[in-house]
């Protein structure tokens, strides 16, 4: 089956330029858009709807870090889905529910500078993992077509990451929430 | 449906139309530029109140707005508010001068109705009304109308839409598209000033809030977040005006009690009225002044003055602003920008005429609004633009609009299982896989819910429907896959499959709210004297129309990309285009030449596929060899664009002019 990658056409890597992907989208939506084909007999316009929705759908899932990796690794037949993978390293999760710990105060406080900070941080940490992400991915790539280090060992070290970019990911939009109710 | 007739020597122009809480608003495209028309009251405004007389009388406007304080019940103002909901909607429950029709079932409490008297009306048949009002005046001015693009709220949920659909179809017109009123705004804003940037679009109407940010780039329009509230507008305002407004007249005030009487000291419908529109009227009036002063008859006699500043004002709606706020920083956050990034700030809506208004939205953005815009006309004439694009062909301008809210599937503890999460690019679609929870499962109930609490209960409930005929499996072994398509006018198609058996169930979102194709069929031969005879000649004409017009498209595949059609298929396309072609010269029936139609769909179905194929390829093709040719090329690519923009600009007219 056609995946996001194979949708536009793309070299499958996790460090996309996502400037560019947004241009393709869109001159693909420009060929593809239902109000291109308005009028037009009803097999067209199932045809374009449906390649419309997929290149959509592609573009989504490209440009979400979390979705990217999990395109690539079942590319690869790694299973994915917070239910699949193995359990997250335990000192992280510990180290995850205390900074939650740490926004829920803030929230209680109405404390936006302290949730600011604690943001900051997590972005920071948010770029960290994504970069580490993208090392990562290039290893496993080439570990897999015949290199030194066994891809089980990178492919676990690709799925924890990936676990911790989850974490990370569900802070920030709390956060967002807060912001939003305290800004 | 397509109930225009067709007249060659005048082509049907098409036409935008904005169905305002407060105003509506018909435009179109005249010599390359949206113009208002002018509605029955001798101005583009037309006010959306509707007046039902005796003997099915019915008085659209300016006119209706002048029964409002005798005859409070039969006439509805403001009716865009409960389009699409139901009896238990917080609304019923506002200050108000309507009489609801007590529902006899679950089922008829899923619509509400209005009590005018001799006849009760739901909304969809109100707004009806004053889409006909203005069809009528563009038919007067511009001889035949085509197509119609109706605007709507960018938060309205599929309910609302399709509710907004099916009124237009009840007015007689071919709605070829519902439009975010945000996103109409824009596309009339960018063209006319060819603005590039980042904007964000403030719409504060008469009794909705949106808030839409999005990237206009050489005639692109892509919406990158939207928010709002579809029941926050200037309505509230008035009411808590009027609310003081009945304190001096000597009554309690309303505060929540219904215009129906039954609260204990609830003032009459008739008062309600008089105060609703006394407030809109120093609402208005604090828009140039700072103080407005009232009289009043008193209850019990005599008179009453009623004394509000802006300031006040200014104090009493500011809860109601920061509910904008919260959205307006919710919708930046998505969208992934700073205040800082906006490049401008549009207004539209008749309440960004207030003073108060437009420092709030000043605060938020840092930035002064826009001041060159009409927020009354602009929406309208965005419709228009939309209209004539879609039906000139247009390839110069692209828009790209979003789901407004999250859509989700009910899970087993009353939960919702997200499957498309707000702010998707559409058209989208998206499966998600359920399982059996219990032994010998034969069925499987599904609960779509729109909107972003965490509870299903606490969401907008869209449709239930059950798969049934699953054989008998044990617990988890059933497998259900459920499709949710979202098609670019926000509105939703449902579709599951049971995996293991292939048992498939294609479900139509539409009853829940909406109307069926024959209830609104059968509305149209009661409304419209016509009868059957009538309907039938006009959708044999119709039937014709649309026969050709797939000939020539097929003519014009068949002459760019015969290569991808296989010998025995092209026979195929052959066959049932002639049987086409035979059917529009002959038949007398309109099913005939829709059978014909039919069948060439069939037989073009899998070469229309392979067709889109080659042209996503030659896009992805074209993009490269771009990419490459603007790098070499540099400054060159600004002159292009510009020479684009202008073709774009000339291609707008629609033939013909008026």
């Amino acid at each position: 089956m056609a995946d996001a990658f194979d949708t536009l056409e793309l070299q499958p890597e996790y460090d996309l330029d996502l400037g560019a992907v947004e241009a393709l989208h869109r001159e693909l939506s420009r060929t593809l858009h239902p109000d291109r084909h308005a009028g037009k007999p009803a097999a067209e316009r199932r045809a374009a709807l449906s390649r419309a929705i997929e290149v959509n759908e592609a573009w989504r899932a490209l440009r979400d870090p979390v979705r990217r990796a999990e395109v690539l690794l079942t590319r690869h037949g790694v299973p994915v889905g917070e239910n699949r993978e193995p359990v997250g390293d335990p000192a992280l999760l510990m180290e995850m529910m205390e900074q939650r710990e740490a926004l829920a105060e803030a929230r209680a406080a109405r404390d936006l500078p302290a949730v600011r900070r604690l943001a900051t941080e997590m972005r920071a940490r948010d770029a960290a993992v994504q970069s580490a992400l993208a090392l990562g991915f290039v290893e496993f790539m080439g570990a897999t077509s015949g290199a030194t280090v066994d891809p089980a060992v990178r492919r676990d070290e690709l799925l924890r990451k990936l676990g911790e970019l989850r974490y990370v990911r569900r802070f920030l939009e709390e956060v967002g929430e807060i912001e939003d109710l305290l800004g | 449906m397509l109930l225009d007739i067709y007249d060659p020597k005048a082509p049907p122009k098409p036409i935008g139309i904005d169905l305002g809480t407060t105003n509506s608003i018909v435009a179109h495209v005249r010599d390359g530029r949206p113009v208002a028309l002018t509605t029955c009251d001798g101005t583009a405004l037309l006010p959306s109140i509707v007046y039902y007389g005796d003997h099915g009388a019915v008085v659209v406007g300016a006119s209706a707005r002048s029964y409002a304080t005798r005859a409070p019940t039969r006439t509805i103002a403001s009716v865009k508010r409960f389009v699409g909901r139901g009896m238990d909607d917080p609304q019923i429950r506002l200050l108000g001068a309507y009489r609801f029709v007590e529902p006899a079932s679950a089922e008829a409490a899923r619509t509400v109705r209005f009590d005018v008297g001799e006849r009760s009306v739901s909304p969809v048949e109100v707004s009806a009304d004053i889409l006909r009002s203005l069809k009528k005046s563009a038919e007067d001015q511009l001889k035949a109308i085509g197509g119609v693009v109706i605007t709507v709220p960018a938060y309205f949920d599929d309910a609302q839409r399709q509710a907004t659909k099916d009124a237009g179809r009840l007015a007689g017109l071919e709605v070829l598209r519902l439009l975010n009123e945000p996103t109409a705004a824009a596309l009339a804003y960018g063209l006319e000033t060819r603005s590039n940037g980042l904007f964000a679009v403030f719409d504060l109407g008469g009794g909705t809030f949106d808030i839409t940010i999005l990237v206009l780039d050489d005639g692109v329009f892509q919406v990158r977040s939207t928010g709002g509230d579809s029941a926050l507008g200037g309505d509230d305002m008035d009411r808590l005006i009027a609310d003081r407004i009945l304190v001096a007249m000597g009554f309690a005030a309303a505060g929540v009690s219904a215009g129906g009487g039954e609260a204990v000291d609830a003032p009459p419908a008739e008062v309600v009225s008089l105060a609703l529109e006394s407030a809109r009227r120093v609402k208005h009036a604090l828009t140039e002044v700072t103080e407005s002063l009232l009289e009043l008859p008193r209850r019990g006699g005599g008179t009453a003055e009623f004394r509000l500043t802006r300031d006040e004002l200014d104090a009493l709606i500011l809860p109601l602003l920061e509910r904008t706020g919260r959205a307006c920083r919710r919708a930046l956050r998505d969208a992934g920008v700073e205040p800082s990034a906006i490049d401008g700030v549009i207004l539209v809506g008749g309440s960004t005429r207030m003073p108060r208004v437009r420092s709030y939205v000043q605060e938020i953005f840092g930035q002064e609004p826009l001041g060159d815009i009409d927020p009354d006309l602009v929406v309208a004439c965005g419709a228009a633009v939309q209209a004539a694009l879609l039906v000139n062909q247009s390839d110069e301008v692209l828009l790209l609009d979003v789901l407004p809210l999250s859509l989700g599937v009910e899970t087993m503890g009353g939960g919702v299982d997200r499957v498309l999460p707000r702010n998707t690019t559409i058209p989208a679609g998206a499966k998600s896989v359920f399982t059996t929870f219990a032994d010998d499962q034969t069925g499987f109930e599904i609960h779509v819910v729109q909107g972003e609490r965490e509870l299903a209960q606490d969401c907008r409930s869209l449709a239930r429907f059950t798969l049934k005929g699953i054989p008998p499996m044990s617990a988890g072994m059933a497998r259900l896959e459920v499709h949710f398509y979202v098609d670019e006018n926000n509105l939703l198609a449902v579709r599951a499959v049971e995996l293991t058996t292939g048992i498939e169930q294609k479900i139509e979102v539409v009853p829940s709210y909406g109307l069926t194709d024959e209830q609104i069929e059968d509305m149209l031969i009661d409304a419209i004297d016509h009868g059957d005879e009538d309907l039938e000649a006009r959708r044999l004409a119709d039937g014709r129309v649309e026969g050709q017009r797939i000939l020539l498209a097929t003519d014009k595949a068949l002459a760019t990309d015969p290569d991808l059609l296989a010998t025995e298929e092209r026979a195929a396309v052959d066959r049932a285009a002639a049987a086409l072609r035979e059917a529009i010269a002959g038949a007398r029936k309109a099913s005939t030449i829709q059978g014909a139609i039919a069948e060439l769909d069939r037989a073009t179905h899998d070469w229309a596929g392979r067709r889109m194929d080659r042209a996503m390829k030659a896009a992805i093709a074209g993009k490269r060899l771009g990419d490459v040719a603007a790098e070499v090329q540099g400054a060159a690519g600004v002159d292009a664009h510009v020479a684009a923009h202008e073709i774009a600009r000339a291609g707008r007219p629609p033939p013909g002019g008026s």
